[in-house]
């Protein structure tokens, strides 16, 4: 088991830079997720901890040990990849001893190996198999499989889940919970998926364009975000933002007019210092702060357009009267029959103009 | 549905005939005329004429003893050659890669004549450039054209001149088939890239290897450019005549197509044996 430590970690393709300086510190037996969108250098970030890319600049460390120069197989990492990876002629039982078997391992500890992770795994029945005749997460499993037989000290995981269905989607996702749980080693793992970081992860690191944006635990994020893209990336539907202009400050913060509202306040508590009167900000508000109306800080007046039913809840899509898009959230007894209700804001969040948080 | 098919066929029909008038029939009429005496007029019927002939032909021994061996040497050496050149071509360090694919493919479109006229000039006794380079280093030179080993050796040598290239950028194809990530995944697992090319390159690389090699036995067995104009229509003496300048010799210098029908058929036969035999061998376990 190891911890890992990342400073000032650069990736360059030849004049573009892709990762720009991340620090990241993962403890040892931490389950950390990079999530960011597509190309934000969260994939490129964990080949470079696992050797396969080269580190333009700054230190990658396991263990305490730096890595820069040493070779992928000497890290003492294994990483399960998003296509899996498997080597399509061998069955299961070769896959999984194969890089024991090519480095002279003793037969006997790779056997003990081999089936140790078939009983972590639950594939003992499939050892004689080719990967063609697997299911998608069968491919996984053993994918997962041969990254345990290594007996790595960290675990790499390149969007393992991502060409699954739904369905199998969850039910991995709960199979590599128990297996960080039962193995107790560094996981860093990747998606671009932000159910699947804030399901998993201890702390999740939030990239965006090759930058660092926020790193901390799941619920953290969600309910303390540092911008305005944490905000609505960490959150399923995504946090809404309405456009709003700062009116003035009075003893309780910062005094806030929605766009098109020309008549509703939200005052908002600010330790530092507040722009100036008239500078335009954004207003960040969950789905399910929504109230009644009378029940929040401020009362706004929306058009539904449709109503997706989920069950116990239901997702109201409706427009502001600025025509900005919002989601609400209701509980499914709560959907009114009007096309046009009274919301309001119980709980905000304050975006400057470049989308840093205002607290 | 059943008008439409008929619409479908009387399109075909054109197209049909002609296939069935200058494809089927064709193969159908020489497996007839390989039973016929077609020295005498009119030609008449007699199985045993030709194929009897054939059993106990030297002639058509030595051309089947010349093919085998061409067969049993040049093809393997061939698709390793292929093999070697697809790899290098597929290195990510390789630079003007795509001037060397057209290199590679070039012998394939130069026209026959053109390529064993100047194999002959680049393998002629006195001026040719490969004595020169013989001499040069110290070696004696060869007489390729007058003994048959070496002149076996030049057929060998112009066929996999001219085929390698095209074997080498359909196994580049197969190469390129093979995801990254499968041997980043053995890197990781400490694999070392010659274990990684015999451990799953090759193993990968089996069903575009064993495509290469039923065409290459295929054309072999139907050898006839090189023999005809390199060492000029089999020679010396015979030595480095094939089946199919056997085939040649017999149905357009003798004009017996009953006899050139029997070994056509014999070729076919020979081909179709081998490739079914290589295909077993090289089959993919349940």
């Amino acid at each position: 088991m190891a911890a890992v430590t990342l400073t000032n970690v650069v990736k360059r393709f030849g004049v573009f830079e892709v990762v720009h300086g991340a620090n990241i510190d993962i403890a040892d037996g931490e389950f950390v997720v990079f999530v960011g969108p597509s190309g934000c250098g969260k994939s490129t970030l964990l080949r470079m901890i696992a050797g396969l890319e080269d580190i333009s600049g700054g230190d990658i460390a396991i263990g305490g040990k730096v890595m820069n120069d040493v070779e992928p197989a000497d890290r003492g990492i294994a990483m399960v990849f998003q296509s899996y990876a498997l080597y399509p002629h061998m069955t299961v039982e070769q896959n999984l001893s194969f890089g024991l078997r090519m480095n002279g391992n003793p037969k006997p500890d790779t056997e003990r190996r081999v089936k140790r992770a078939a009983e972590i795994l639950r594939i003992d029945e499939l050892m004689q198999r080719r990967p063609k005749q697997l299911s998608g997460g069968q491919r996984q499993r053993v994918a997962i499989g041969r990254a345990i037989v290594r007996e790595p000290q960290v675990f790499l995981f390149d969007e393992p889940l991502s060409n699954l269905d739904a369905e199998l989607r969850v039910q991995m996702r709960v199979e590599i919970s128990r297996l960080h749980k039962e193995l107790g080693v560094t996981m860093i793992y990747v998606t671009h998926d932000q159910t699947e970081a804030m399901t998993l992860a201890d702390r999740i690191v939030v990239l965006k364009g090759g930058n660092v944006e926020q790193i901390g635990r799941p619920l953290d994020l969600y309910n303390d975000p540092t911008n305005r893209f944490v905000a609505g990336f960490i959150g399923s539907p995504k946090m809404n933002f309405i456009k709003a202009r700062i009116v003035g400050r009075d003893a309780r913060g910062v005094v806030v007019e929605l766009a098109g509202e020309e008549k509703t306040r939200i005052v908002q508590p600010l330790a530092g210092a507040a722009p100036e009167p008239g500078s335009k900000v954004v207003v960040g508000v969950r789905p399910e702060h929504f109230g009644n109306a009378g029940e929040g800080d401020a009362d706004i007046a929306v058009a539904i357009d449709v109503v997706e039913h989920l069950g116990g809840t239901s997702f109201l899509y409706a427009k502001t009267a600025n025509g900005e898009d919002v989601v609400i959230q209701r509980d499914a007894a709560k959907v009114p029959d009007t096309s046009e209700i009274i919301v309001s804001i119980r709980k905000s969040y304050l975006f400057d103009e470049k989308g840093l948080r205002l607290r | 549905m059943r008008t439409q098919n008929a619409t479908a066929y009387r399109f075909l029909t054109p197209y049909l005939l002609v296939f069935a008038v200058f494809w089927i029939w064709p193969i159908v009429s020489s497996f007839l005329i390989s039973f016929q005496a077609t020295r005498t007029v009119p030609w008449r019927f007699a199985p045993t004429f030709n194929w009897g002939r054939l059993i106990g032909d030297p002639a058509f021994y030595n051309a089947l003893k010349n093919t085998l061996l061409i067969l049993v040497i040049q093809v393997p050496v061939m698709i390793s050659l292929a093999i070697v050149m697809a790899v290098l071509l597929n290195s990510p360090l390789l630079k003007a890669r795509g001037l060397y694919r057209f290199a590679f493919f070039a012998p394939v479109v130069v026209g026959e004549v053109a390529y064993s006229a100047v194999f002959r000039l680049m393998f002629s006794l006195d001026f040719g450039i490969v004595n020169k380079l013989l001499e040069s280093v110290g070696l004696a030179k060869i007489d390729w054209f007058s003994n048959v080993t070496p002149a076996m050796a030049l057929i060998m040598i112009a066929v996999t001149w001219r085929w390698a290239g095209y074997n080498a950028i359909l196994i580049l194809a197969g190469l390129q088939s093979i995801p990254e990530d499968v041997y980043e995944a053995a890197t990781l697992d400490r694999v070392s890239k010659l274990k990684q090319f015999l451990y799953i390159t090759l193993p990968l690389l089996k069903p575009v290897i064993v495509f290469c090699a039923v065409l290459s036995i295929i054309g072999t067995m139907q050898l006839f450019t090189e023999p005809f104009l390199i060492t000029e229509r089999g020679g010396p003496g015979g030595g480095t005549e094939t089946l199919g300048l056997l085939l040649y010799r017999q149905g357009f210098r003798s004009l017996n197509f009953g006899y050139a029908s029997a070994v056509a058929y014999t070729m076919a036969g020979l081909a179709i044996a081998i490739t079914l035999v290589q295909l077993w061998l090289t089959r993919e376990p349940k």
